[in-house]
C-alpha cells in the first residue's frame, strides 16, 4: 500500500529548512510519536532521540582526538609532497638524532615485506618504499614525546626523490606507462543489453564532468595505539569497518587476527570510509616499537590529502528515443578517476554502470565504464558513489530530450519511469517497491516557493548573500526536476552478513553488534528495535570492538538492513525465551501472547502481566545473524543480479541565479523518497536534510582543486562547504511507505539517495533559469552567467 | 614597543586568524610572538582634523557595527562580508593590512579611501605610509616597526563594497570592488580587489565618471553610463592580451568571466553609491 505523506502543520524546531511533522498513518497506536504522552518516545516509528545527543551537543563527548593514556607518545606522518616520484633513498638519521624522538618507522620496519593494504583490492604499500603515487602518500612516521617534536622530526627525514611526470588526466592513463605493477586500468565493464544496433527517431548527446567532492568530516582522522604484552596491539580509532581494518593490519604486521584489536570510539562524521589502515599501521608499528601508547591526530591538511574522495568522472551520453519520448537506447561511456590505488573503485564503477540510465525503462543499452589509475588524490567510497555522477548526466540527458521533443521535462520522465517488475540494463529485475511515478507526481504537485516580489524586500536572500552583490533585476528563477536511485546491499556477490547479540538482565537490555554508528543513527535504531520487540524501556548499545563478530562496513545505510535485521532476530529469540515458560504454564502457544506498552497479554485477555515482572532476576540472551539473499558479480557483458534492495527519490529544485555574476542560490529543494517504512521520523528527516546539504555542496561549491596532481589549498577557506545561508528550504513532500517485504520491518535506508539526486535537480534548475547547458559539477559561475549582448 | 625593539625579529600578533594558520601548518616559524591583545588603545578609534584614526587592533566585528558604519560605510560593509562571525570577532584591521592577502576584504576599501598607515618604531620614530605603498612593496615595515593606526578621511558620502564569492555564505572573494565618493574634491574613487596581488585603481575610469556626476544636484547617472563605467573599470583591470608584448589570442573563458564580474560589481557599486 502506498501512502503519500504530505507536509503537515509546522511543529517546533526552527531549522533552516521548514519543519514537517510526519505522523505515521498506518502504524499501530501506542507506537506513534505523540501517542504516548506519558513516556519518552519508544519503539519503531517513534522519534527516539540518540542516546549521546546531549553529550555531543554540549561538547563533552570524547572522540578519538580527546583520548589520553599514561606515558603517551605523539606520532606524525611524513607524506609525499610530489604526486609522482621515485624514492631513491630515505635517511631517517636527522629525525632520530632529534631530542625527544623515540622511534622512526619506514617501509623497512613493516614486518611482512611486500604486504599491501586496500579494502577491496589490496595494492597499496602501507608505507611507500620505492615510489610515491599521490600527493600525501605516507612514507614514514615518527613517535616523539611532543606533537610538535614529532612533526618537526617527520619534516627532517631526508627523502631523495626523483620526480616524474604525473599522470593526472584519466584519458591519458590508458596510454601512459604503468603507474603501478598492476597496470592503469582498474576495471572495465562493457555492458551490453538488448539490441545494440537499435536506433531512435530522436538522438541527444552530451558530455558531462563531475568534480572531486571531499567527505570533509568535522573531525579529522585520529587514533591511539596501545601495545599489548602478548606482542599484539590495540587501537582506538573511529573506524567504520573495524574488522576489515584489523585483518589488513594483522596481515601487514605478521600477527594473528586476534592479536590486533580495534576499539571503535565516537565517530566525528563519516560519509566515507574513515581511519584507513594507512594511518593505523604506522601507529601500530610505533606502539610496538616503543612499547608505549602512541597517539596521532591528523591536521586538516593531512585529512584532505589522505582520505578517499568522490571519483571525478567524465561521462559521454547518447540517448535514443521515439517521437513519443519513449527511450529506445542509451549509449554511454563513463571514465572515473580512481586515484593511485584501487580501493573501492571497482564497486563505484559497478554502481555507475548499473544505474547509468537511471530509474527509467531502457530496452537497449550499450554502456562502457572504466576506472583508471592516476596520480590524483585517492578516490573511494563516498555516499552515493557512482550513482551521483551518472544521475547528474542521465538527468541532463532527459532535459535535453525534453527540449528536443518540445515536451515538458516532467512529461518525458513520466513516460519512461521504472516500476516494480521492470528490468534494469544489467538484466536484473526490480523486485522491491519502485514507486518512481508516485514520487515524481508528489514533487510536481507540491506548491512552489513564493517569488521575491511576493515578499517584503527585507526578507529577500539573493545570490551573494545578505548585503551582498546580488541585484534583483539580474536574478532569474529556475525550476528543475531529477529522479535517481541507489542500491543498498549486495554489490556483486559480497557476503553482506551481520551478527548481533541481545542480552536482557532484569529491566535492562543490551545490544552487542559491531555495526558502527557513524552518525547514521544505527545505535538509536537498535534501541528502538529491542524496545519494540521486547517491550523494555532501557536499552543500551555496547561499544564496538573487534572481539565481537563482524558486521561489515557502514556504507549505503546497509546496517539499517543487515544489522537491524540481526538485532531484530536476536531480540525475537529472547522474546521466545521470555514467553515460552509463561505460555507452557497457561497451556498456550507463545505466538498467542503479545507484548505491547510493557505488558504481556494473551490473545483472549485472560493473562496479563508486565514485562518487568517476568524479567525479574532473569538473564536471557541470544545471538542471530542476518544475511540477505545472495547476489552475483556482473558478467563479461555487465549482466547479473548484482544488488539487493534499491531506493528511489524525486527532487525538485528551485534556484535563483544572478545571471551577470553567475552566482546561484538554491531557494528550495522539494523531495519525495520511498522509505519502505518510517522507523524514526525525526532521524529520517535529519538524514535527508544532511544528504540534500551534501548534494548542494556537490552541485555548487565542493571541489578539491588539484594542479598537476598537487592539491591546492587543502583547507576550509578554499574548499567551500555549504554554510547555513547556502542550505535551501528543505521541503519533504512525501515519504512513501511501501514495505519492502524482504527487508527487516520493510524499511529502506534513506541517507544516500538524497545526495545522489539533489545535484542533478539543481543543475536542471540552473539550466532552466539561464538557458545554458550546465554540463559540469560543481557549477562554475561562468557556466551560470548569461553573456549579455555587450 | 620596547619588547619589539628588544627583539626586532618578533612578530606582533593580534587576532591570529591568518598568522596562526601559517604557524600551525608549519609554513611560518616566527622567532617570537608579541601579543597585542592587551593594548586597549589600539582597539578603538578617534577623530583628528577631518580624519578618523582607526586602531590597528579594531576587529572586523567592531567595524561592522552601525555606529562605525555611519562614518565609514565602505569599511563596515567590507568588514561584515569578511568571513564567518568567529573570524570577524578575532581578525583585525591591522592584521588584514600586514597579511596583505590578495583577497583581503578591507584592502580595496582602504585603497579607495587612500588611507595612510601610521607606523611607530623605537629607532626611527613615527611615520606615515600610504596604504598603496605598503601593499605594493614600495615601502615596507622595517624591523621593529609596528602598524598602530590607520588614518582614513571622513568623507560624509556613500561608499560601497561588493564582492563575488563561490557561495551565498561567507567566502573568499573572487573579485571585489570598493567605490568611494568624495564630494568635497568632486572625486569618485574605485578599487578592485582579489583579482591581483594588490588592489587595482582604475584612475582614468574614476576621472571620467567623476566628470559626469552632477555633484550639486541629484547625483544619479543614467544606466548606460554606469554600464560604461563598469566596462571601463573591468578593461583597465583585466586588459586584452597585448600582441606587441608577445601575448596573443583571446583571454581564457575564466578570465573573461572575471572581467564581466568586475564590470557588474563596479556598475552596481557605483549605482548604489549614487542612488
Amino acid at each position: 500500500m502506498t501512502e503519500p505523506r504530505t507536509e503537515g502543520p509546522a511543529a517546533g524546531g526552527g531549522s533552516v529548512g521548514g519543519t514537517v511533522t510526519v505522523t505515521p498513518a498506518g502504524a499501530a497506536p501506542g507506537t506513534a510519536e505523540g501517542a504516548a504522552p506519558d513516556g519518552p518516545p519508544h519503539g519503531i516509528g517513534a522519534s527516539v532521540p540518540p542516546a549521546d545527543a546531549e553529550a555531543k551537543a554540549c561538547g563533552v563527548y570524547p572522540y578519538t582526538a580527546d583520548l589520553w593514556a599514561e606515558g603517551l607518545l605523539w606520532a606524525a606522518v611524513l607524506r609525499s609532497p610530489h604526486p609522482r616520484a621515485r624514492i631513491k633513498g630515505i635517511d631517517t638519521a636527522p629525525a632520530e638524532a632529534m631530542p625527544g624522538v623515540q622511534a622512526v618507522v619506514t617501509h623497512r620496519d613493516v614486518p611482512v615485506a611486500g604486504a599491501t593494504l586496500g579494502r577491496r583490492v589490496a595494492d597499496r604499500p602501507p608505507l611507500a618504499s620505492d615510489a610515491v603515487r599521490y600527493h600525501g602518500e605516507p612514507i614514514a612516521a615518527v613517535a616523539a614525546d611532543h606533537p610538535d617534536t614529532a612533526r618537526l622530526a617527520a619534516a627532517a627525514i631526508a627523502v631523495d626523490y626523483e620526480t616524474q611526470e604525473a599522470v593526472t588526466d584519466p584519458e591519458q592513463a590508458f596510454a601512459a606507462g604503468p603507474l603501478h605493477p598492476d597496470g592503469n586500468v582498474l576495471r572495465h565493464i562493457p555492458l551490453r543489453h538488448g539490441d545494440a544496433s537499435a536506433v531512435g527517431e530522436v538522438v541527444v548527446e552530451g558530455l558531462y564532468r563531475i568534480g572531486r567532492q571531499d567527505p570533509a568530516p568535522i573531525g579529522a582522522e585520529a587514533g591511539l595505539a596501545v601495545p599489548r604484552l602478548d606482542g599484539g596491539v590495540e587501537l582506538y580509532t573511529a573506524a567504520t569497518d573495524p574488522h576489515t581494518d584489523r585483518d589488513l593490519l594483522a596481515r601487514c604486521l605478521g600477527l594473528e587476527a586476534d592479536q590486533v584489536k580495534i576499539y571503535v570510539t565516537g565517530v566525528p562524521g563519516a560519509c566515507a570510509d574513515r581511519e584507513d589502515p594507512g594511518v593505523q599501521l604506522p601507529l601500530a608499528l610505533l606502539a610496538m616499537r616503543t612499547g608505549s601508547p602512541v597517539k596521532l591526530a591528523a591536521t586538516r591538511e593531512e585529512s584532505f590529502l589522505a582520505h578517499p574522495h568522490r571519483h571525478p568522472t567524465l561521462l559521454r551520453y547518447r540517448h535514443h528515443a521515439g517521437r513519443d519520448g519513449k527511450l529506445v537506447k542509451v549509449e554511454a561511456e563513463l571514465l572515473m578517476d580512481g586515484g593511485a590505488y584501487a580501493d573501492d573503485s571497482a564497486e563505484a564503477l559497478a554502481a555507475a554502470v548499473s544505474f547509468a540510465a537511471g530509474p527509467y525503462v531502457v530496452p537497449n543499452a550499450v554502456i562502457d565504464g572504466w576506472v583508471v589509475r592516476t596520480n590524483n588524490p585517492p578516490s573511494g567510497h563516498l555516499r552515493g558513489e557512482g550513482a551521483l555522477q551518472v544521475c547528474a548526466a542521465h538527468e541532463a540527458q532527459m532535459d535535453r530530450l525534453a527540449a528536443e521533443l518540445g515536451l515538458d521535462p516532467v512529461t518525458v520522465r513520466e513516460r519512461n519511469v521504472l516500476a516494480t517488475g521492470d528490468v534494469l540494463p544489467i538484466g536484473q529485475t526490480v523486485t522491491c517497491p519502485a514507486p518512481v511515478r508516485e514520487l515524481l507526481a508528489a514533487v510536481k504537485e507540491a506548491p512552489l516557493p513564493p517569488l521575491p516580489k511576493e515578499l517584503p524586500p527585507e526578507d529577500w536572500l539573493l545570490p551573494g548573500g545578505p548585503e551582498g552583490a546580488g541585484e534583483p533585476g539580474a536574478v532569474r528563477r529556475g525550476v528543475g526536476y531529477a529522479l535517481g536511485m541507489v542500491h543498498m546491499l549486495g554489490a556483486e556477490g559480497t557476503d553482506e552478513v551481520s551478527t548481533a547479540t541481545v542480552k536482557v538482565e532484569g529491566p535492562v537490555a543490551t545490544v552487542l553488534c559491531s555495526a558502527v554508528d557513524t552518525g547514521q543513527g544505527f545505535a538509536t535504531l537498535a534501541r528502538q528495535i529491542v524496545q519494540e520487540v521486547l517491550g523494555v524501556d532501557e536499552v543500551r548499545v555496547a561499544p564496538v570492538d573487534t572481539d565481537q563478530p563482524p558486521a561489515g562496513p557502514g556504507a549505503r545505510g546497509r546496517h539499517t538492513w543487515v544489522s537491524g535485521g540481526a538485532v531484530e532476530r536476536a531480540a525475537k529469540m529472547v522474546r521466545t525465551q521470555l514467553l515460552q515458560p509463561l505460555a507452557s504454564k497457561f497451556g498456550m502457544s507463545p505466538e498467542l501472547l503479545e507484548i505491547a506498552d510493557g505488558k504481556i497479554t494473551s490473545y483472549d485477555g485472560v493473562l496479563s502481566t508486565t514485562v518487568a515482572e517476568e524479567l525479574e532476576g532473569k538473564e536471557l540472551w541470544a545471538t542471530a545473524q542476518c544475511r540477505p539473499h545472495p547476489t552475483e558479480p556482473l558478467d563479461a557483458t555487465g549482466q547479473g543480479d548484482a544488488f539487493v534492495g534499491m531506493a528511489f527519490a524525486a527532487v525538485r529544485a528551485v534556484v535563483d541565479v544572478d545571471v551577470e555574476l553567475g552566482t546561484v542560490r538554491v531557494v528550495e529543494v522539494a523531495l519525495a523518497q520511498d522509505v519502505g517504512k518510517l522507523l524514526n521520523p525525526r532521524q529520517v528527516r535529519a538524514r535527508i536534510e544532511a544528504g540534500i546539504t551534501q548534494g548542494v555542496g556537490a552541485a555548487l561549491s565542493e571541489h578539491l582543486r588539484v594542479a598537476r596532481g598537487t592539491v591546492r589549498r587543502p583547507d576550509f577557506a578554499d574548499y567551500a562547504l555549504p554554510t547555513a545561508l547556502d542550505v535551501p528550504h528543505i521541503r519533504i513532500v512525501a515519504l512513501l511507505e511501501e514495505r519492502d517485504v524482504v527487508a527487516p520491518f520493510g524499511a529502506k535506508s534513506v541517507s544516500a539517495v538524497p545526495v545522489v539526486v539533489t545535484p542533478a535537480a539543481i543543475a536542471a534548475a540552473v539550466r532552466a533559469a539561464t538557458g545554458r547547458p550546465v554540463n559540469r559539477l560543481p557549477i562554475r559561475p561562468q557556466t551560470a552567467a548569461v553573456t549579455g549582448p555587450a | 614597543m620596547a619588547a619589539l625593539a628588544a627583539q626586532p625579529a618578533a612578530v606582533p600578533v593580534a587576532g591570529g586568524t591568518d598568522l596562526m594558520c601559517g604557524v600551525n601548518a608549519g609554513r611560518l616559524r616566527p622567532a617570537a610572538l608579541i601579543g597585542l591583545g592587551r593594548l586597549k588603545e589600539l582597539r578603538g578609534w578617534e577623530y583628528q582634523d577631518g580624519h578618523a584614526l582607526l586602531g590597528a587592533c579594531l576587529t572586523h566585528a567592531r567595524m561592522g557595527r552601525p555606529d562605525f558604519a555611519v562614518l565609514m560605510p565602505g569599511l563596515a560593509a567590507a568588514a561584515r562580508a569578511a568571513g564567518p562571525p568567529q573570524v570577524r570577532n578575532a581578525g583585525t584591521l591591522g592584521g588584514n593590512i600586514v597579511t596583505a592577502a590578495a583577497a583581503g576584504d578591507t584592502l580595496p576599501v582602504l585603497a579607495a579611501l587612500e588611507a595612510g598607515l601610521l607606523v611607530s618604531g623605537a629607532r626611527k620614530g613615527d611615520r606615515e605610509i600610504p596604504v598603496s605603498h605598503l601593499l605594493a612593496g614600495r615601502d615596507r615595515l622595517r624591523a621593529g616597526e609596528l602598524l598602530t593606526h590607520v588614518r582614513v578621511p571622513l568623507l560624509h558620502a556613500p561608499q560601497t563594497f561588493l564582492k563575488a564569492t563561490g557561495r551565498t555564505g561567507p567566502g573568499r572573494a573572487t573579485a571585489s570592488v570598493a567605490v568611494v565618493l568624495d564630494p568635497a574634491r568632486r572625486e569618485v574613487r574605485c578599487a578592485v580587489g582579489a583579482i591581483a596581488s594588490i588592489p587595482l585603481r582604475p584612475l582614468d575610469a574614476e576621472r571620467w565618471v567623476a566628470s559626469l556626476v552632477d555633484w550639486d544636484g541629484k547625483r544619479g547617472l543614467a544606466p548606460d553610463v554606469l554600464t560604461a563605467f563598469g566596462e571601463y573599470v573591468a578593461m583597465a583591470c583585466i586588459p586584452d592580451p597585448d600582441p606587441e608584448r608577445g601575448q596573443g589570442g583571446e583571454l581564457p573563458p575564466a578570465m573573461l568571466h572575471l572581467r564581466r564580474t568586475v564590470a557588474a560589481l563596479a556598475r552596481r557599486g557605483l549605482g548604489r553609491a549614487l542612488s
